[in-house]
């Protein structure tokens, strides 16, 4: 059961190291479907923006992960 | 006829990945077979290799029901949140925020939980090696299962991308064999870097034709991806090494 726990947990761990990544990519895809699907926006200006969505994504969540290191880092004695 | 343009970013994804997978996974089973006996770490690997085959046996037929946009853009999402969180890690890895994996610390790693335990008599059969080895095997091993099937499926590329795969697995076999200890020269974060790059890029591409966007220049937009991910990856993980003046291992 152990075995089968651990292998659910690390199935998740692949799609969901970090919740905030994860979170925001999902945000950027149904912001994007919602646009080109409702045809608010032409499908390549959808295109764009899930793209751009993405890479922001990366750097904001990298950013966050390295405040949180300097955070601990500066909070060591 | 699948042309080489076609067929090259997702053979060359399916072998990168697969040869960070199996390194990891070549690492423990060589932990066990070492201290806890070949034949423990020989069933635990087949073991795990036989329910890696009825998954895929099972999956292959399914995806074929599953409306072409909608595989699309379940896996290009998919393949988004797990390229983008490889991309995620490499970027921080690169920078110095979090430490470089190593293989060799790994074995270590692995060699101590397995020596704690107690080694049972000649005859009996080792269920905590093959227990280690299969669980080892069939996690890596469902990990380059997805890749070849998220890079593979979209277009008919199931083959080629899992003969990228199996390339992979032989050339980290052949070379364990003969080198007989973990592969810790191998630049597992420069390849994790790579490949975040390219799952990320086909992420992008899978889902924006899931949602029905027609891609200027077609399969050529997944180049462009991939060189912007890797110019932006780069970049954040230079202003990031700057602004925390971490020390890049």
């Amino acid at each position: 059961m152990s075995v089968l726990r651990e292998l659910a947990s690390e199935l998740c761990k692949m799609f969901v190291g970090d919740a905030w990544l994860t979170a925001g990519i999902l945000i950027i895809v149904s912001l994007t479907a919602c646009l080109v699907g409702y045809r608010v926006a032409p499908p390549l200006i959808g295109g764009a923006i899930l793209f751009l969505g993405c890479c922001v994504v990366l750097v904001a969540s990298v950013a966050r992960s390295a405040r949180g290191f300097r955070v601990r880092r500066q909070g060591r004695p | 006829m699948i042309s080489f343009a076609t067929a090259a970013p997702a053979v060359s994804a399916a072998f990168l990945a697969s040869l960070v997978e199996v390194v990891e996974a070549f690492t423990i089973v060589l932990a066990t077979g070492t201290l806890r006996g070949w034949r423990a770490a020989i069933a635990g690997t087949a073991a795990a290799l036989a329910v890696l085959v009825v998954i895929v046996v099972a999956l292959g037929p399914l995806l074929d029901r599953v409306p072409v946009h909608w595989l699309k853009l379940i896996i290009g999402t998919l393949l988004l949140l797990f390229g983008m969180g490889w991309l995620r890690k490499a970027v921080l890895r690169a920078a110095g925020i979090i430490a470089l994996h190593d293989e060799n610390a790994a074995f270590a790693a692995e060699t101590v939980k397995l020596s704690d335990a107690a080694t049972p008599g000649r005859a009996a059969f080792d269920w905590l090696g093959g227990v280690v080895a299969f669980k080892a095997v069939l996690l890596e091993g469902l990990e380059v299962v997805f890749i070849v099937i998220a890079v593979g499926a979209g277009r008919g590329l199931l083959l080629p991308a899992s003969l990228g795969a199996l390339a992979a697995c032989i050339v980290v076999l052949v070379i364990g064999a003969i080198v007989h200890r973990p592969l810790a020269r191998v630049p597992e974060n420069t390849l994790k870097f790579a490949v975040g790059v390219i799952l990320s890029a086909f992420g992008v591409f899978w889902t924006g034709e899931g949602l029905g966007i027609a891609w200027p220049g077609e399969d050529l937009m997944i180049l462009f991806f991939g060189g912007a991910f890797l110019v932006v990856g780069l970049c954040a993980a230079q202003i990031v090494r700057r602004a925390t003046g971490a020390l890049t291992p």
